[in-house]
């Protein structure tokens, strides 16, 4: 079995009044990318600040590579490599000297040549003499990720890595996550995409209302609620004769597209097909979407990952 | 210790880099003095040990704690939470560099009274000077403590240190003097904290000497100083007020 590197169990964590975490229980093992996913203020930058010690439970435990973040906090966030949502850097520091910096207060000292290194991971060399606060979104969330794992940890907690980036620097993120999972580190991440959930993490955990609802790998999750496909197609046929169609649990229209919930997409695409021929009409612009994590978000909390953000 | 020179080292350079810094830190007192030298050249050699320290009070109580509050305001504290680094360590490395630059405020400002205003200054007056500004300075900067650390914002932390500051500065003997002021003040404001400072810096930098009641206000300002370090210390907050 392999080893575990964080263990939440049974956390309880409130500002004030509010609950932000109720019986959170979650285990990590060693080289997973995880994925918290969830909307905003589900509770997953709290549940990442019970893990980065920043924040003290109510009730529950967590331990980061077998150290106790309760009782040995300085200990346990020698484990963590951390990216804090909000990119807060010493940004009057050249990106040399913030790495230096940062790796330093761990009691990890770098030399120059590794300082390089290091930046030429993040594409970041011929910035290492620019200010922080001089670089752009892109080069600063790059410089974040490379702060978070100056001090060379094995454990990397990332909250919202890529929120506010384009496409392009989205995935010039995304590869570079790639790479600290490919050298073995354990990655938690959190975020309010689903294509990133996907892409990224080998397991997930849906978090909403500071509760879990789920966790598992996407595929699984998917499976496991045994969720509908979904058949769009242009074509002018009468509802009911549609919705009698094999598999078919429900179909409608939005606008002149049809769209038809289907356990079996190829079993029904045959039918309508041989129903359209009867009708005497055609089929155009035939789409199959596959259920993804939005739909199983949707189906487990009665609401749209979308809606919430 | 390594960790503690490094990160005494980005501190130094974050406040050099930050033109806000550089203006009111040390643009600005020279700038005092050369404004109270226009109105008042006669009277430098009184003025300048009590440009020294309303200069250390609004530094202690104001600029001192500007960029602590900033980081706080912008989560960098929280990132630095995040890491091993014990806060003593954080705060005494920030400490330490505004110790120079108070420091060297006081520096500049016997250097420019002496050399422009001929305010007479010698090797035993300055060093005597140099620690009773050194203790007037800490309690200043202990004050300013507790104010941000009371304070949720920096715009509130800076009105109400202002606020400290110009009522101790017209009151305690730095530009005007105690016998000037009505009866009733004459008796409260030598046991407010900016007047023992006055006189310690004063008697030491002009007469190299210890003035009559040192002991006396040499206790009043530890008091003050212990008193605001232990409660700003308890008010210290890595994040900013909810």
């Amino acid at each position: 079995m392999s080893q575990t590197m964080i263990d939440v169990r049974n956390l309880t964590a409130a500002y004030g009044s509010l609950t932000a975490l109720n019986g959170v229980n979650l285990t990590v093992a060693k080289g997973e990318i995880f994925g918290l996913l969830g909307p905003n203020g589900a509770g997953k930058t709290t549940l990442l600040a019970n893990v980065e010690g920043l924040h003290k439970p109510k009730q529950g435990e967590v331990h980061v590579g077998g150290i106790s973040v309760q009782t040995d906090a300085a200990a346990a966030k020698r484990q963590l490599g951390i990216q804090l949502q909000k990119t807060a850097l010493l940004d009057d520091l050249t990106v040399a000297e913030l790495v230096e910096v940062y790796a330093a207060l761990y009691e990890v000292y770098l030399t120059s040549k590794e300082i390089d290194a290091l930046l030429a991971r993040f594409d970041l060399v011929e910035k290492r003499n620019t200010l922080a606060r001089r670089l752009s979104g892109g080069q600063q969330q790059r410089l974040a990720l490379a702060v978070a794992i100056a001090n060379d940890p094995q454990i990397v907690l990332l909250d919202e890595p890529t929120s506010a980036l384009d496409p392009h620097a989205r995935r010039a993120v995304w590869d570079v996550i790639r790479q600290l999972h490919d050298e073995g580190r354990t990655i938690v991440l959190t975020t309010h995409s689903m294509e990133e959930a996907e892409a990224l993490c080998g397991r997930i955990a849906i978090i909403d209302r500071g509760q879990i609802v789920a966790c598992d790998t996407p595929s699984a999750l998917i499976a496991n609620l045994q969720l509908n496909s979904m058949l769009k197609a242009t074509v002018e046929l009468p509802l009911e004769q549609v919705r009698t169609l094999p598999e078919v649990s429900n179909a409608r229209y939005t606008g002149q597209h049809l769209e038809v919930e289907t356990a079996r997409p190829e079993v029904t695409l045959t039918a309508l097909h041989e129903l359209a021929a009867r009708s005497g009409r055609s089929i155009r612009d035939v789409m199959l979407r596959q259920p993804n994590l939005e739909d199983v978000f949707l189906k487990l909390t009665g609401h749209a990952l979308a809606e919430s953000n | 210790m390594k960790r503690f020179l490094i990160l005494t080292k980005a501190m130094t350079l974050m406040h050099l880099r930050n033109g806000y810094v550089l203006f009111w830190n040390f643009a600005f007192p020279v700038l005092l003095m050369f404004i109270y030298g226009a109105i008042m050249s006669q009277f430098m050699d009184y003025m300048t040990p009590g440009v020294i320290v309303l200069n250390a009070l609004s530094f202690g109580l104001v600029s001192s704690s500007t960029m602590m509050l900033e980081m706080r305001e912008k989560s960098v504290l929280r990132r630095l939470q995040a890491t091993p680094l014990p806060a003593g360590h954080l705060v005494g490395s920030y400490l330490l560099v505004n110790i120079i630059i108070g420091i060297l405020q006081s520096t500049l400002i016997i250097a420019t009274g002496a050399l422009l205003y001929k305010v007479p200054v010698s090797a035993a007056s300055l060093l005597l000077a140099y620690p009773m500004i050194l203790a007037g300075l800490l309690a200043f900067m202990a004050l300013g403590g507790i104010i941000s650390g009371a304070v949720a914002k920096s715009g509130a932390a800076s009105a109400i240190g202002m606020t400290v500051y110009f009522s101790l500065m017209f009151i305690s003997d730095m530009i005007f003097p105690l016998d000037m002021l009505p009866g009733w003040l004459q008796n409260v404001v030598p046991y407010l904290p900016a007047y023992p400072v006055t006189q310690l810096v004063r008697s030491a930098l002009l007469d190299a000497s210890l003035d009559a009641n040192w002991v006396s206000h040499f206790v009043l300002l530890v008091t003050y100083g212990a008193g605001a370090m232990l409660i700003a210390a308890k008010l210290f907050r890595w994040e900013p007020k909810a």
